[in-house]
């Protein structure tokens, strides 16, 4: 039988590979945005097992929310990605250090 | 018996997954690995009975997002060669953040003042429980006022999205149909009195 | 399972929302079938559709007391008539200064109009949120619409690099929220803030609740810009083009008022000894790194981000107080501190001119002998700023003061009260650039739109009067949070 605990735990995997890709990728905008899906995905996966154990729907309905705000996000997220390398040819993150002071 | 074996399966190839998509260099394999980190939390979420939202995952998700994550990739014609270099810096600090985490979430959820009793299995749902048919009795009643709202949150994306990506080049030919059908005669034809009429 | 039909007496509290889906609905059509031929069109409609919203929402959307909608979805109480009235009014502010800058940067494209109504939806249903999943809706309908209006400029590469620091950022904080609630939600067996309040109990709180709020916090904080989680702030505030640094920096700061309240000191009452220990670090480091850093700003917009930082910590302490009238301390400082941040970057934006964004301090250098009337506005509005009675800014810090003394935080009192006499020094430096020094810079003579002068002449006005008279709008914020 899966217990709680086991997907409260694989959740906490998930968010803690997803933190850690934050800090690892600070080189490629495109993966850090990856990362952020991860722990979008983390989020939901608390949700649905609370959800799950309680016997209670609310938590599933806030995961629909979840995936279609994240879904529209991710399109504004990747249109200034675009809008980004036209004007600069590049998604490094190192790259980007106009803004400073 | 057997959900439990599933369970641990997928679980590993989830985790196995995060962990690619973390540390490829390559963006589209780091795509191609999120695409199976979703396809196996769908299957997880179809073990603990949440229909609906595992399919909606794998359509919306995979299907979509991914597809945009992969065509923007493309699009920006990246070169994977420049990102090869290595990890920076910060790379050690990620690793021991993720170590940290996952102990620190790993004490809380076991620890005895959590709060719930996280040992226990869900209740069975009765026969004739539908997913689906719970969340949509919910979601279009209960839940209307945020349904609507979620409608003007994808109107801001497609109005964000075209706001900032449509280029209008100057200088370009287009076909206008209103002005090409509504054209009169006298806009093309000038009739401009020929000097020879004078002369006799 | 029988659901009662919506009826029209059941949603009035919510017109103002209602109101204004429909109208930027109407602007958008508006702008595809006619913005191509008439520019400033839906430019000039939103104005019209802010105006009418104030009035509609303060003849429909008042209630005599806090009502529930929606199934408890949506709250309404005095705190949100006052604050959506507050929110269009700003906005339409807003959209009377940017009007000549945008103009100039050929960036009046019936969007910008669209995307300030848009993220103004958003904070109208955080401000009205009773519900985690209202909560997250609101804060991400604000956040893409405001990621969009940084980058709206797409001949800027400084804007979009600035977008997408803020975008990421902002969606891994976003990503904590979310785990945050889920935990809670997991606690509670609830996503209803008042059921929340109910069953999380002063005293007892579990070890998963403290859990989930460690998160939230975190994330609060992300939103507010306090230390050390600002990083983003300067960044935005520099990149972005200045009508929108004017836009972020006033109205979100209402909505990021209510997700404090509406989370931490409504929802999450039970556990306020606990948030307000994990808030009081960050208040103080706030403090400290807004005022000194910036002092050795050269850039105007990077030095106001600090003084945005700087009043945070403030608002922070408001809540620190972890009482009532603490919280209404919060309210006041915020107001004020809107109507400041409007004046500030409208004068910024009535200085610049096409290809001159008039943003480093040394082109306010003999400011008084070229325009005195911005020069006037801008003394007001330092002033106040930096707490000088009998300015509004004054009674804010004094409030805040107050309710830390009334509330034994001895230590914070003396560490506001200093952060307040640094902060003093750089915003008298700039009285000092406009009256003392002389130009260096060949800056055209500032010469905005009449309109856009007459709104500023009138934003300085109150700035001034309702330091005169500071009773009314103390009163309001004490009653409305009672």
């Amino acid at each position: 039988m899966i217990t709680l605990a086991h997907l409260l735990v694989l959740s906490g995997i998930l968010f803690a590979l997803a933190v850690a890709g934050v800090f690892i990728n600070r080189k490629n905008i495109i993966l850090l945005l990856m990362c952020v899906e991860l722990l979008l995905l983390a989020a939901n996966f608390n949700f649905i097992a609370f959800a799950r154990y309680l016997g209670d729907i609310g938590g599933q309905v806030f995961v629909f929310f979840v995936l279609t705000v994240a879904a529209a996000e991710s399109a504004i997220g990747l249109a200034i990605l675009v809008v980004l390398f036209r004007e600069r040819r590049t998604i490094n993150v190192e790259d980007l250090d106009t803004l400073k002071g | 018996m057997l959900v439990e074996v599933l369970f641990y399966v997928f679980a590993t190839i989830l985790i196995a997954a995060a962990l690619a998509v973390i540390i490829s260099k390559n963006p589209v394999h780091a795509a191609l690995f999120l695409v199976l980190s979703f396809v196996t939390s769908a299957a997880i979420w179809l073990l603990i009975e949440a229909e609906f939202l595992a399919i909606v995952l794998v359509l919306v998700y995979v299907g979509a997002v991914m597809v945009l994550f992969l065509f923007v990739v493309m699009m920006l014609d990246i070169k994977v060669e420049e990102h090869r270099r290595g990890f920076t810096r910060y790379a050690w600090l990620g690793w021991i953040t993720a170590v940290a985490v996952i102990v620190e979430i790993v004490g809380v959820v076991t620890a005895r003042r959590f709060g719930v009793d996280i040992t226990r299995g869900a209740a069975p749902w009765p026969a004739s429980y539908s997913n689906t048919q719970a969340l949509g009795s919910v979601l279009y009643t209960h839940y209307a006022y945020p349904f609507e709202l979620a409608a003007v949150v994808l109107l801001v994306a497609i109005v964000a999205a075209i706001a900032l990506t449509t280029r209008t080049r100057r200088g370009l030919k287009r076909q206008d149909i209103n002005r090409q059908v509504n054209v009169q005669s006298t806009d093309r034809v000038r009739l401009v009195k020929s000097m020879d009429a004078k002369s006799p | 399972m029988a659901e009662p039909t919506l009826t029209w007496a059941g949603v009035a509290p919510a017109t103002p929302e209602i109101y204004l889906v429909m109208a930027l609905c109407a602007v958008l059509l508006v702008e595809a079938f006619a913005g191509e031929k008439r520019r400033g069109l839906a430019d000039t409609l939103t104005l019209v559709v802010l105006l009418v919203g104030a009035l509609v929402s303060a003849v429909y959307g008042h209630v005599s007391e806090r009502t529930t909608l929606f199934h408890g979805l949506y709250v309404a109480d005095e705190l949100g008539y006052v604050l959506k009235l507050a929110g269009f009014l700003i906005v339409a502010v807003t959209l009377v200064y940017s009007r000549a800058y945008l103009e100039q940067r050929d960036i009046l494209r019936g969007e910008y109009g669209v995307l300030c109504l848009t993220a103004l939806l958003g904070i109208f249903v955080l401000v009205s949120a009773n519900n985690l999943i209202t909560v997250y809706i609101g804060v991400e309908l604000l956040a893409l619409s405001v990621y969009a209006l940084i980058a709206f400029d797409r001949e800027s590469g400084v804007a979009a690099e600035a977008a997408m620091k803020y975008f990421v950022l902002s969606a891994i904080a976003s990503g904590a929220l979310l785990y945050g609630m889920s935990i809670i939600y997991g606690m509670t067996g609830s996503l209803d803030l008042d059921v929340i309040a109910a069953r999380v109990g002063a005293g007892h709180a579990s070890l998963g609740v403290i859990f989930g709020l460690v998160f939230i916090v975190v994330a609060v904080a992300f939103k507010l810009g306090a230390v050390p989680f600002h990083m983003w702030l300067p960044d935005v505030y520099h990149g972005a083009p200045t009508s929108v640094t004017l836009f972020i920096s006033t109205v979100p700061q209402l909505a990021y008022f209510s997700l404090t309240f509406r989370l931490l000191a409504h929802g999450l009452a039970g556990v306020t000894a606990e948030w307000t220990q994990m808030l009081a670090p960050l208040a103080v480091l706030t403090l400290i790194v807004g005022n000194f850093v910036a002092i050795a700003q050269s850039n105007l917009k990077r030095m106001l981000a600090y003084s945005t930082i700087a009043n945070v910590g403030f608002i922070l302490l408001g809540f620190i107080a972890g009482t009532p009238a603490g919280y209404s301390a919060a309210l006041y400082y915020t107001l004020v501190y809107v109507l400041v941040a409007l004046g500030s970057f409208g004068v910024i934006l009535l200085a610049s001119r096409r290809g001159f964004e008039a943003d480093s301090l040394d082109d306010y250098k003999g400011l008084y002998a070229r325009d005195p009337l911005l020069a006037i506005v801008m003394l007001a509005l330092m002033f106040s700023t930096a707490g000088v009675p009998p300015f509004i800014g004054f009674w804010a810090k004094l409030r805040i003061i107050q309710e830390l003394w009334v509330t034994h935080h001895n230590a914070l009192v003396i560490i506001a009260a200093a952060a307040s006499v640094v902060g003093a020094f750089y915003y008298l430096r700039i009285v000092k650039l406009m009256y003392f020094d002389a130009p260096v810079t060949n800056a055209p003579k500032p010469a905005g739109h009449f309109g856009a002068r007459v709104a500023l002449g009138l934003n300085a006005a109150a700035v001034l009067g309702l330091g005169l008279v500071p009773g009314p709008l103390l009163d309001l914020c004490a009653r409305i949070l009672h």
